[in-house]
């Protein structure tokens, strides 16, 4: 079955989860997590460490179930198509929802070969230097690595390593960009421009960010979710949230009482 | 001493140590080389064994022990590594993957002599190979498969979890990120620990006297069906007789096989290398 196809009225969420339970063991992850993200718009999952904010991003590509004992019930929906269906392929999920790590784990290749993994993986036949061009300049890199994309990967600066992660995931041309913690291990400089490039994708994706950044939800996000010991507490537009939330565990961690 | 104040005294003990080791490594080409020097000459690479120690030579043995070092690598390597990439890739993380992997860890310590006895009862008579070249390959398989499984398996898992992730999240198939990610990054270690395996196997000489290697072929084998000969069995063959002629031949031959090996381990240090510089 084709994901995009079906449902893509403007009613129709890019991303939708319903009543989504995650154990690991015995463990609960995440609990009963219901939300709906609009196509078009930035959405920030905050949350103090540990809360579920990456498996809950993991889910959303089923990256989840490639980790031994993880149990997923519950529903997550792209274009209102059920991502867990039997005959949904997980391959195509993540082509069709990237990713970007919070480590930037480079292939030990070139800058070109880093970017064309994704796409020579899924048999992409067009041309792969404009497709290469397309995704570096979007991810904001293609003016730094330009002169020689063949210089090895692992020889760029941990903020342009990011960047060049988010252009081998923008190479996909996914409907959805998750981005787990993109700059919780860059400094303020770094951080400023994946931003930035943040920024400038907003136009044309629909993007996730998990964060513990609090300033960064607000500068970034449309919409913002806060995530607390596995249950989604509140989830609203960010300006009501930061400024008026319903909650007093959101409000503790709004104001720094809980880390 | 200068030794002693460049490196401390441990620096020191570790110095000697090497210096001993490289000592005992020269001696020993010196020694065979002097040793071999009475009989060997321009056709003892060519020249098969003969009764006359002056006109004997190790043609067959050399061709069969070449014989066997890619029959055995044609067998073992593929099969060792599939296992090893089942096994840490494929099979489910339960109580019986890890008993096998134990196993298989225990079987690389066995007796080569063992593997001689089971490649006897299994290939030599069983599968009716006879004192073969192939029997004697497929015996020096089995003893090489453990390490390169066990060898391979360490390799698999010591590639960063990470390239994984990253891979799978790209929307690659398990078969892609093994292929294009984690058989490249395991590479040079697979590669180091099959050269150790398949040289240790090239110079065993004991599977292969219970098997049967004859110490006497006149012909090189030039079909794997062939009778069984290798310069190690050869060697054993030349220094069981007691005129003093055939130990220098013996030592001769030693020169031989162990040409052979530095060989096979120059061309694997050669791919590692291209290996690595292929990453860039």
């Amino acid at each position: 079955m084709n994901i995009s196809a079906s449902g893509t009225g403007p009613e129709t969420p890019a991303l939708s989860a319903d009543a989504l339970t995650v154990r690991f063991g015995g463990k609960t992850a995440l609990s009963e997590i219901s939300l709906s993200i609009p196509r078009g718009r930035v959405v920030s999952i905050i949350g103090p460490s540990g809360c579920g904010k990456t498996t809950l991003l993991r889910c959303f590509n089923r990256m989840n179930e490639l980790l031994p004992g993880a149990v997923t019930t519950g529903t997550v929906c792209l274009n209102g198509v059920d991502l867990h269906g039997e005959r949904i392929d997980p391959v195509e999920v993540r082509r069709r929802i990237g990713m970007v790590f919070q480590q930037a784990t480079l292939f030990p290749k070139s800058v070109f070969d880093n970017v064309a993994f994704g796409p020579r993986a899924s048999g992409y036949s067009g041309d792969l230097h404009v497709l290469a061009e397309e995704a570096l300049t979007a991810a904001g890199l293609w003016s730094e690595v330009a002169e020689d994309l063949d210089a090895p990967a692992m020889e760029l600066s941990a903020g342009q390593r990011q960047r060049l992660c988010i252009a081998r995931t923008l190479a996909l041309k996914p409907d959805i960009l998750l981005m787990d913690e993109p700059t919780s291990a860059l400094d303020p400089t770094a951080t400023a421009r994946i931003e930035a490039t943040i920024h400038s994708l907003k136009s044309d994706h629909t993007i996730v960010i998990a964060t513990h950044n609090r300033a960064q939800a607000a500068r970034l996000s449309d919409l913002t979710g806060y995530l607390d010991r596995g249950e989604l507490l509140e989830y609203g537009p960010t300006e009501t949230l930061f400024t008026n939330p319903r909650k007093r565990r959101t409000e503790h961690y709004l104001t720094g009482r809980i880390s | 001493m200068g030794l002693l104040r460049r490196h401390g005294p441990i620096g020191t003990a570790c110095a000697l140590a090497a210096g001993a080791v490289l000592v005992a490594f020269l001696l020993l080409i010196i020694v065979l080389l002097a040793e071999a020097r009475p009989v060997v000459d321009a056709g003892f690479l060519v020249d098969a064994p003969s009764r006359f120690a002056a006109r004997a030579g190790v043609g067959p043995a050399l061709a069969g022990t070449l014989w066997i070092a890619f029959l055995t690598a044609a067998v073992a390597f593929p099969t060792g590594l599939g296992t090893a990439i089942f096994l840490e890739e494929y099979a489910p993380r339960t109580r019986l993957t890890g008993a096998i992997e134990s196993a298989i860890a225990n079987l690389a310590g066995v007796p080569s002599v063992v593997y001689g006895v089971v490649g006897l009862a299994l290939f030599a008579r069983g599968l009716g190979l006879g004192a073969s070249i192939v029997a004697g390959s497929l015996t020096l398989a089995a003893l090489a498969l453990p390490t390169v499984i066990v060898v391979s398996a360490s390799a698999i898992r010591a590639v960063p979890k990470g390239l994984r992730v990253a891979a799978h999240g790209l929307g690659a198939t398990k078969w892609q990120v093994i292929r294009h990610q984690i058989l490249p990054a395991a590479a040079p270690g697979v590669l180091t620990g099959c050269c150790l395996a398949f040289t240790r196997a090239m110079g065993e000489a004991a599977p292969l006297l219970v098997i049967g290697a004859a110490a006497f072929v006149t012909f090189a084998p030039g079909a794997p069906g062939d009778p069984l000969t290798s310069l190690p069995t050869q060697i054993f063959a030349w220094t069981a007789r007691s005129q003093e002629d055939f130990s220098a031949l013996a030592a001769g031959a030693c020169v031989a096989l162990l040409v052979v090996l530095l060989a096979m381990n120059l061309v694997a240090l050669a791919v590692r290398h291209r290996l690595r510089g292929g990453k860039r």
